[in-house]
């Protein structure tokens, strides 16, 4: 016996209402899940990252290391250098001066030039020429000078001039000395 | 009070307070953890980051530095690593010589971490002035040579016969020591 035009529906333990919730709350899970595996990820790029920095940080501070170490080298190369070219620029000053000490009267025959002296040989006309146009110039020079004599054949005088620079200490001893007069 | 709640209301409800208690759980307990780590990672690459870029700049100062050096000293680092060769030394200097003769190199004590060969000369020269034009010239040699003391000129006839020491210093075949 039927009561009405309308055929009754089957119910459904899914209702409209469980759909519409089950929507929320997936959507909402799903954000929630996304922005969870977004951190993970991120966690983990993060890490990543640190270490490639780290390993980074440490091959560069080895390549600064090196190439501080090179310009060290480099440095000391060129300062010590620069130390050899002067002494030759020096010696080749020393040994300008010398020949321009002798003068044209005075024939030299041997020069031997020492680190702390000079061994001159040579021919002057007499003594007095000798003393007043180079002991002089060499006395101002040099701490100690000694002359000897000997005549040569043409009547002129072969002459042997040592010369010696003191080291400080040895002035200093020297001037320490009492005077023997 | 009567309250009129369906079963299916009810169900509901239920349901809608467990995942709610849920998503606020999993919010406080996982995700704001994990964003707190997230920030705190982020501003330490971003401080590492930093570092490191500093680092590279200050890498690529001191990469242009060493550069600009050895552009500006090549001839002094080349002449360093370059072993001494009596034939081509006469060659190159037998110009400022009447005649020019070495004698064979003895390798002396290291000085400042450099190797040192001494060579001995013998040459005969016509003026001093070659022997000047000799030393200006030994400055810019392929190697790096000192002149040393005693320099013996002796008279010969109408030229000089001088004798003298060179000291010829390379790097070290073993560069540490050199470079420390």
């Amino acid at each position: 016996m039927k009561y009405s035009y309308i055929s009754a529906k089957n119910k459904s333990v899914i209702t409209k209402e469980f759909k519409l919730l089950f929507t929320f709350f997936g959507v909402t899970f799903f954000m929630l899940f996304m922005t969870y595996m977004f951190l993970i990820y991120k966690d983990y790029s993060f890490d990543q990252d640190s270490i490639y920095i780290s390993n980074a940080k440490i091959e560069l501070r080895k390549k600064i290391k090196d190439m501080q170490s090179d310009i060290a080298f480099v440095e000391k190369q060129n300062l010590f250098s620069e130390g050899v070219f002067t002494n030759n620029s020096v010696l080749k000053d020393s040994i300008t001066n010398l020949f321009d000490l002798v003068p044209n009267r005075i024939t030299l025959s041997q020069a031997k030039l020492l680190e702390n002296g000079l061994i001159l040989y040579g021919i002057t006309p007499n003594e007095d020429v000798y003393n007043f146009m180079l002991a002089a110039p060499l006395r101002s020079i040099f701490h100690r000078s000694y002359s000897s004599f000997y005549p040569a054949q043409n009547g002129w005088l072969k002459f042997v001039s040592t010369n010696y620079i003191d080291k400080e200490d040895e002035v200093t001893r020297r001037e320490d000395l009492p005077n023997e007069d | 009070m009567k309250t009129n709640l369906s079963r299916q209301l009810l169900y509901l409800l239920i349901i809608s307070a467990i995942l709610f208690i849920f998503v606020l759980l999993f919010s406080f307990l996982v995700l704001v953890p994990s964003g707190k780590e997230y920030r705190i990672k982020r501003t330490a690459v971003k401080k590492q980051s930093l570092e490191l870029r500093q680092l590279e700049n200050f890498s690529f100062d001191v990469e242009q530095k060493l550069q600009k050096l050895k552009s500006d000293n090549r001839h002094i680092t080349t002449a360093f690593d370059t072993k001494f060769n009596e034939k081509r030394f006469q060659k190159q200097y037998k110009t400022h010589f009447t005649s020019l003769e070495l004698s064979k190199q003895d390798e002396l004590e290291k000085e400042q971490g450099f190797s040192v060969y001494e060579v001995n000369t013998t040459s005969h020269i016509s003026s001093p002035q070659s022997f000047y034009n000799f030393l200006d010239a030994v400055n810019k040699s392929d190697w790096i040579i000192s002149i040393n003391f005693p320099i013996n000129f002796q008279r010969e006839d109408q030229e000089i016969k001088s004798s003298f020491s060179m000291k010829v210093y390379s790097n070290s075949k073993d560069l540490n020591s050199t470079k420390s």
